[in-house]
């Protein structure tokens, strides 16, 4: 199994450049800024219920994470 | 959010007793949406094709953004206290997490690591924050300062693998002293400064077992509490801070054999099957052998590596 140690100190069992280490390049566009709204969508959540983000949350704060995988 | 199937997200939220909702964007169509489709992904790249930038934002009563944490490292993962203090507007320090008390009678200095109870984890994002409760009239300075006088500042140290960031700083209130030729920039009442800090290797690494429970940060900070007439002498104070080093949670795949790191019970193989084949089916057979043959690549070039950083009186 190769691994190997990255420039941020992170060891990982993949070869440097592999797609599963990707990072976020320099001046990439992380999309929705400060002050916008962000836009609204519907998934479907563990339970398999459709959940709308803004009628979700009603007039509740919120945090809304972008996670790779629970897989791998 | 990520890209994984409903079955993939249920089997986590079960293993890992989570009550909040998962969502499952299969198709990567939010990710999209948002222009968060990682591009260092390619189309062949079977079963990664589809997953964001790693990144969360923090979004007030309204919907409106009031924060966004992106990281250079998809290892980087902010603490939930970053997203509550993001949302709530400031630092609320937890009575669990490990702080030292320094000061005097005046002024009183404190330093505590905040964030996921004070416990270090690879790449989770934590910050030490030093605190100053300077009672009405006196104030503290921001950089830069007049020859002579002190800024605020403060450093945090560890052992190799403690990474640091540049300091959080609240915002200023201008001051204009008599004979001072600058506006200077100053802090008062409660003030805050956080430094981001996230272990990695050698001290914590999830191809490694912990071999040492706790590790110490070393704060100094420095200071110089003055009124509108006068200052107190400048003061330097250093604290320790005794974090406790825990394991990350790996999904149970053979891909850290003898990590010694916490693994999963979702039963990760079977996901990965079945995200595998719902890949394969979506994939371009060209792409798909372009990608093999870039991993190939990629794997005779650690190996060169590996066999370089041995040198040449390596054996076998």
């Amino acid at each position: 199994m190769i691994h190997e140690t990255d420039d941020l100190g992170f060891e990982a069992p993949a070869p440097l450049g592999h797609p599963g280490r990707s990072g976020l390049p320099a001046g990439q566009p992380t999309g929705p800024e400060i002050g916008d709204k962000l836009p609204d969508f519907e998934l479907p959540d563990q339970h398999g219920h459709r959940i709308r983000l803004h009628d979700h949350r009603g007039r509740s704060k919120a945090a809304i994470v972008f996670y790779r995988s629970v897989v791998w | 959010m990520s890209y994984d199937d409903v079955g993939a997200i249920s089997a986590f939220a079960k293993a890992h007793d989570v009550s909040y909702p998962l969502l499952s964007d299969v198709d990567s169509a939010v990710i999209r949406q948002y222009g968060l489709l990682n591009t260092q992904v390619e189309p062949g790249d079977v079963p990664l094709y589809g997953i964001p930038f790693p990144g969360s934002y923090v979004v007030d009563e309204d919907g409106v953004v009031v924060a966004k944490f992106f990281h250079d490292s998809y290892k980087k993962r902010d603490s939930p206290d970053n997203l509550i203090d993001a949302a709530l507007g400031r630092i609320s320090l937890q009575p669990e997490e490990p702080r030292a008390e320094g000061g005097d009678e005046t002024v009183r200095v404190s330093a505590t690591l905040h964030g996921g109870g004070g416990v270090l984890k690879q790449g989770a994002m934590r910050s030490v924050v030093v605190r100053f409760d300077l009672p009405p009239g006196l104030h503290v300075y921001a950089e830069p300062v007049p020859e002579g006088m002190v800024a605020t500042s403060v450093t945090v140290e560890g052992v190799d693998g403690i990474r640091t960031g540049a300091p959080v700083l609240p915002p200023t209130e201008p001051l204009q002293l008599p004979g001072v030729d600058a506006e200077l920039r100053v802090w008062s009442g409660t003030v805050d400064i956080a430094v981001p800090v996230w272990p990695t290797a050698p001290l914590l690494s999830e191809m490694q077992e912990i071999t040492e429970p706790t590790t110490t940060l070393d704060v100094t900070v420095r200071y110089q509490a003055c009124d509108d007439r006068t200052c107190l002498l400048p003061r330097t104070e250093k604290f320790s801070l005794e974090a406790r080093l825990e394991p990350v949670d790996l999904p149970d795949l053979p891909l850290h054999p003898g990590s010694g790191q916490r693994v999963t019970k979702m039963g990760s193989g079977t996901q990965l099957r079945r995200l595998v084949i719902r890949k394969l089916l979506r994939t371009n057979p060209l792409d798909l052998l372009r990608s093999v043959r870039k991993q190939r690549r990629l794997n005779r070039a650690a190996s060169a590596r590996a066999q370089e950083s041995a040198g040449p009186d390596a054996r076998g």
